[in-house]
C-alpha cells in the first residue's frame, strides 16, 4: 500500500507538468493583452506618451511578459529586421504629403504604416530589449536616412540598459546590492544619450563618435556569445522557464492588481473554498446513502418512484437559480429576513445575540454560529444536487448486491434484516459511490465560483472570476494549479478510500 | 411441378413474413423506449421547445405581417401594402447573429421537411423494408445539405433594408397592420419602460433596460438549445474519435490518448472554461458552444474507448477480421454503430449540462453581451431583486434540463437489456 501511495505520488509530478504546460501555454498564447491597474490600454496605444510608455516597459518587465513564451530565438536576430521594425516608427513619423504642399521627407498616406502595425514595432523592438544592441549600434553608425539613425540611438537608451538582479525580490545580498549599484549607474549614464527630435547628421555622428561608438567598444564582448549561452538563452530566458524557475521555489508570483503574492492572496482564500466544498461533500453523503439504500430496498413501490423523481427534479435544478431564489425570499427581508445576504461570517442570528462590529471579536463559538448562519443557504444549494445524483448511484448499488448469493446466504442463516442490509449488502453495494468522492472534488470547486458569486463569500471560485476579470495572470495560473493539485488528491484519496473498502483491490 | 410451385410461393411468404417481422437494432430500442411514457413525452416536449425556438418570431416581434399605408403617411416610398415581416427575418437590422437567421429559416424549410416527413412515414407500409430505410437515409442528408446550402447564402448575403419604424407607423389611425402575437424586439432598449410588473402586455413584465421579458425568455431558447445541441456534437465527436482511436488500435495510441484525458480531468472544467472564456475579448455564443466543446469531451472518450475495447473482443468483430474486412469497414461498420448507444445517452445528458454551463457563465457576466440567455435575465434578476425576473429564467432552465435528463433516463433504460420490459 505505501509503495502505492508513494509511486501515486511520483506520478502526479509529470502530470502536474504537463498540466501546468498546457495552462501556461493557453494563457499565454490567447489573445489580449495583459494590463496592470497602473497602466491602463492607453499606455500600450499611445505611442507618443513617453512615460506611460515607460512605465508599461517596467510592467512588462517585471511580469517577463518581454520574454518570448517558450523558445527564445532573439540571438539571431540580423540588422534587416531591427531596421524593418525602425523603418516602420520612422515611417509613422515622417510627415503626410498632400496635394496642396509637400513637406520635406513627406510620405503618401497610403504608404504609411497602419496604426496598429506601428504598436506592434514599438512592442517588438522593446521587448527584445538588450539582445539588439550591436544592430542597433551598427544602424546608428552606418545608416542613411537621419530619422532612423535617430530612433535607434533613442531606442539604445533604453535597451542597452541592463537589468538589476534581484530587483523586485524582497532581499538583496551584499553582492547583487554592489553590482546593482554599478549597473545603475551605467543605466543612468546611458539613458542620457539620446537624440533630440530636430538632430542633424553632423551632431549624430558626433554623439555616436563621443559616446555611444566607444561604449561599444569596451562593452561590446558582452554580446559575443558562444554556443553554451545561445542554448541557455534559447531555453532559459524564457517566459516559460522563468516562471517555472519561481515555481520551484514555490513562487507564484505577484498578482498584478496589488503586487501582493499570489500564494498569500490564494491561501487567504483557500479556507473559505474548503470549507464550503467539505461540508457539501459531507452532507451529500450524509443523506444521499441512506435516501439510496432505502428507495433500493423499496424498490419500484410507489414511494422509491416518488424519490426518484423528487431526486431527478432537484438534479435539474440549476444551483444558482435555487441561491437567488433563496436569497431573495429568505435573506433579502422580503418576504423574509432570516439569514444573512452573503459572506462568509460576521452576523449572528438575531436568537442567539448580538453581532460584535468585527469577527476578531468573536468566541470561537460565536465565529462558529455565525459561519453556520451564514452557511446554510450556500451549502444547501451546493448540496442537493450533489444528493440527487450520489443517491442515484447508491440506489444502483445496492440493487446490485442485493440480488447476490451472499445476501441470500446471509438470510438463510437466519441473520436480522438490517444485518443483511447494513453489514452484508451496503457495505460492498457503496463501493461505486466511494469512488465518486474524487471526480466530485473538481467539479465542486468549479461550481463554487457560481455560488460564491452568489452568496458573495470571498473564496477561491470569486477570486479566480475577479483575476479573470482583470487579466491577472499570476493569480490564474495560481489558482488552477492549487485547484488542480487539490483534485489530484482528491482522486489520489479515492483510490486509497477504495483500497480500504474493498478487500478484493490490492495495490501490492 | 405443383410441389416446387407450392415451396417457392412459401419460401416467398415466409420471406414476405419474416420481413414484415424482422426488428432493426434502432426498432427495438425505440419500442423499449415507448414504454417509458414520462421519458416518451418528454422527448414530445423538447421537441416542441425547439418549434417554440423556431417559431419566435411568430409570436413576438416588432414588425407586422401586413401593412397597409396610405399616401402620405411616412417617407413617400412607404405607400401601399406591405409584407414586412418576412423581410425582416433575414435583414441585418433586426437579426444580426446568424444563430436567428438560421432558425429563422427553418421557419420556412422545417414545415415541408415536416410534410415529407409524415409522407414517408405514410408510405412505410407500401414499400419494402430497405428501400423505406434508403428512402429516408436519403431525405435526411439532402435536406439537411439544401438547408446548410440555403442558409450560408443566406447568411453570407447580409441582406439589409432601409430600417421602418413599424410600432410608431401603427399608432397613426390610417395606418391597418397585423402585428405578431406580441410586438416586441428581443433587444431594442425602451427607457420608457423599465422594470414594470407583469400585466396583459408584458406577461413577464420588462427588465432594466425596457425589453420585454417573455420574448426574451421566448428567443432565449434558440440560444440555449443550439448551445446545447452544438458543444456536445463538437465534444462527442472529439470524444468519439480519440476513444475510438485508443480502444480499438490501443498500444501507443491508447496510451497518449489516457495521459491527455487524465490530465484533463484533473482541471475543475469550469475554471478550465472560465480562463479560456476570460481571454476572448467580444465572445460571440459560437465561443461558448467552442469553449464548452473542447473542454468536455473526456467523458465520451473514456466511454467510447471501454466500448472499444469489449467490442473488439467479441466474436463477430473477430470474424470479420477473419473475412479481411478493411480496418475502416470493421471499425464503421461494426464495431462503431455498436458502441453509439451509450454515446447518444451520455450526450443527452450532456446537452443538459451543456444548458446549465451556459446558463452559468451568462450568469456570471460572461456569456455573449447582446443575446438574449436566460443566464443573462437571471443575473437582471439578481440586481433587480425581482422574483419574476428570477423565477422566468430560472424555471425555463429547469424545464428544459429536466425534459432532457428524462429523455436521457428512458434511453439510457431502453438501451439496457436487463431493463427490457
Amino acid at each position: 500500500m505505501a509503495t502505492y501511495i508513494i509511486k501515486r505520488i511520483m506520478l502526479m509530478f509529470p502530470t502536474l507538468f504537463l498540466i501546468s504546460v498546457i495552462i501556461f501555454l493557453v494563457l499565454n498564447l490567447a489573445p489580449g493583452k495583459p494590463t496592470s491597474s497602473s497602466v491602463t490600454a492607453e499606455g500600450t496605444q499611445d505611442s507618443k506618451s513617453s512615460e506611460a510608455r515607460e512605465s508599461y516597459r517596467i510592467f512588462k518587465e517585471q511580469f517577463n511578459f518581454d520574454k518570448p513564451v517558450m523558445f527564445n530565438t532573439r540571438f539571431l536576430l540580423t540588422r534587416a529586421d531591427v531596421f524593418e521594425e525602425l523603418r516602420v516608427l520612422g515611417d509613422f513619423a515622417r510627415p503626410t504629403c498632400t496635394a496642396a504642399n509637400t513637406p520635406v521627407n513627406c510620405l503618401n498616406a497610403d504608404q504609411k504604416p497602419k496604426s496598429g502595425r506601428v504598436i506592434e514595432a514599438q512592442d517588438v523592438i522593446e521587448d527584445w530589449g538588450t539582445y539588439v544592441v550591436p544592430q542597433l549600434v551598427e544602424i546608428a553608425q552606418t545608416d542613411t536616412r537621419v530619422d532612423i539613425r535617430k530612433l535607434a540611438i533613442n531606442r539604445l537608451s533604453v535597451n542597452a540598459k541592463r537589468r538589476l538582479l534581484n530587483e523586485y525580490g524582497k532581499s538583496q545580498t551584499p553582492e547583487q546590492r554592489v553590482f546593482n549599484r554599478e549597473v545603475a549607474a551605467e543605466n543612468e549614464l546611458i539613458s542620457a544619450w539620446t537624440a533630440s527630435d530636430q538632430v542633424t547628421m553632423p551632431e549624430i555622428e558626433t554623439l555616436m563618435a563621443e559616446k555611444w561608438t566607444p561604449w561599444f567598444a569596451s562593452h561590446g564582448d558582452r554580446w559575443n556569445w558562444d554556443m553554451g549561452d545561445k542554448a541557455s538563452m534559447m531555453f532559459f530566458d524564457t517566459r516559460f522557464s522563468k516562471y517555472w524557475g519561481n515555481l520551484a521555489r514555490f513562487d507564484f508570483g505577484v498578482s498584478h492588481i496589488d503586487k501582493r503574492p499570489v500564494l498569500d492572496k490564494i491561501m487567504e482564500r483557500l479556507p473559505y473554498t474548503l470549507t464550503l466544498n467539505f461540508l457539501a461533500i459531507f452532507f451529500a453523503y450524509l443523506f444521499s446513502i441512506p435516501i439510496g439504500v432505502w428507495s433500493a430496498y423499496k424498490q419500484n413501490s410507489p414511494a422509491d418512484r416518488v424519490v426518484t423523481a423528487v431526486l431527478l427534479a432537484f438534479y435539474s435544478l440549476p444551483s444558482f437559480f435555487v441561491g437567488l431564489l433563496l436569497l431573495n425570499w429568505f435573506a433579502d427581508g422580503d418576504p423574509y429576513g432570516l439569514f444573512p445576504t452573503g459572506g462568509f461570517a460576521g452576523q449572528l442570528p438575531a436568537w442567539y445575540g448580538e453581532s460584535p462590529a468585527s469577527t476578531a471579536d468573536m468566541t470561537t463559538m460565536d465565529y462558529l454560529v455565525s459561519a453556520s448562519y451564514h452557511l446554510l443557504l450556500p451549502v444547501f444549494c451546493m448540496t442537493y444536487g450533489g444528493i440527487a445524483s450520489l443517491s442515484r448511484y447508491a440506489r444502483t448499488g445496492l440493487l446490485d448486491t442485493i440480488r447476490a448469493d451472499f445476501i441470500r446466504t446471509a438470510r438463510a442463516k437466519g441473520l436480522s434484516e438490517t444485518m443483511v442490509i447494513v453489514k452484508h449488502a451496503v457495505r460492498n453495494g457503496m463501493i461505486p459511490v466511494l469512488t465518486l468522492l474524487g471526480t466530485m472534488l473538481p467539479a465542486l470547486i468549479g461550481g463554487s465560483v457560481v455560488i460564491e458569486y452568489v452568496f458573495n463569500i470571498p473564496g477561491m471560485g470569486l477570486f479566480m472570476f475577479e483575476s479573470i476579470f482583470a487579466r491577472d495572470y499570476n493569480a490564474i495560473m495560481g489558482v488552477l494549479l492549487i485547484s488542480t493539485v487539490l483534485t489530484l488528491f482528491g482522486l489520489l484519496a479515492s483510490d486509497i478510500s477504495y483500497a480500504i473498502v474493498d478487500p478484493r483491490i490490492s495495490f501490492d | 411441378m405443383d410441389d416446387i410451385k407450392n415451396t417457392e410461393t412459401a419460401k416467398a411468404a415466409a420471406r414476405a413474413k419474416a420481413e414484415a417481422e424482422f426488428k432493426s437494432y434502432g426498432d427495438i430500442i425505440w419500442n423499449q423506449f415507448q414504454k417509458y411514457p414520462l421519458s416518451y413525452y418528454s422527448m414530445y416536449g423538447v421537441l416542441w421547445l425547439f418549434v417554440i425556438a423556431v417559431l419566435a418570431p411568430v409570436l413576438a416581434l416588432n414588425v407586422p405581417f401586413y401593412a397597409s399605408v396610405p399616401e402620405g403617411v411616412g417617407a413617400a416610398n412607404l405607400a401601399g401594402v406591405h409584407f414586412p415581416w418576412f423581410s425582416a427575418l433575414f435583414d441585418r437590422n433586426f437579426f444580426e447573429s446568424g444563430l436567428d437567421i438560421f432558425f429563422n429559416m427553418l421557419i420556412f424549410t422545417m414545415p415541408i421537411n415536416f410534410v415529407i416527413w409524415i409522407g414517408l412515414k405514410k408510405s412505410k407500409g407500401d414499400i419494402k423494408r430497405r428501400d423505406f430505410v434508403r428512402l429516408r437515409t436519403r431525405f435526411v442528408s439532402w435536406s439537411a445539405l439544401a438547408q446548410i446550402l440555403v442558409f450560408t447564402v443566406i447568411y453570407f448575403w447580409e441582406f439589409r433594408e432601409p430600417y421602418v419604424d413599424w410600432i410608431t407607423m401603427a399608432g397613426n389611425s390610417s395606418v391597418s397592420t397585423v402585428f405578431p402575437l406580441l410586438q416586441f424586439s428581443f433587444r431594442d432598449v425602451d427607457l420608457t419602460s423599465v422594470i414594470l410588473d407583469p400585466d396583459w402586455k408584458h406577461f413577464l413584465g420588462t427588465d432594466r433596460e425596457g425589453r420585454d421579458v417573455f420574448t426574451r425568455i421566448l428567443y432565449g431558447t434558440r440560444i440555449s438549445l443550439t448551445i446545447g445541441v452544438v458543444a456536445v456534437a463538437i465534444y462527442t465527436t472529439i470524444g468519439v474519435i480519440l476513444g475510438g482511436l485508443a480502444g480499438y488500435f490501443g498500444k501507443w495510441v491508447d496510451m497518449v490518448v489516457l495521459r491527455l484525458v487524465e490530465v484533463m480531468i484533473c482541471f475543475p472544467t469550469f475554471f478550465l472554461i472560465l480562463t479560456l472564456r476570460g481571454f476572448i475579448d467580444d465572445p460571440s455564443i459560437f465561443h461558448i458552444m467552442l469553449i464548452i466543446g473542447l473542454t468536455g469531451w473526456t467523458g465520451i472518450a473514456r466511454l467510447v474507448r471501454s466500448e472499444f475495447l469489449l467490442l473488439k473482443r467479441q466474436d463477430f468483430v473477430q470474424a470479420a477480421i477473419a473475412l479481411g474486412l478493411t480496418e475502416r469497414r470493421i471499425i464503421f461498420r461494426h464495431v462503431m454503430p455498436n458502441a453509439l448507444g451509450p454515446v447518444f445517452v451520455s450526450a443527452t445528458f450532456g446537452v443538459a449540462g451543456a444548458i446549465l454551463i451556459e446558463a452559468s457563465l451568462s450568469f456570471l457576466g460572461l456569456g455573449p453581451a447582446t443575446a438574449p440567455s436566460w443566464g443573462q435575465i437571471l443575473t437582471a434578476g439578481r440586481e433587480t431583486g425581482k422574483d419574476v425576473l428570477i423565477l422566468a429564467p430560472g424555471l425555463a432552465i429547469f424545464v428544459t434540463v429536466i425534459l432532457l435528463n428524462l429523455v436521457g433516463e428512458g434511453a439510457r433504460d431502453a438501451l439496457d437489456p436487463k431493463l427490457r420490459k
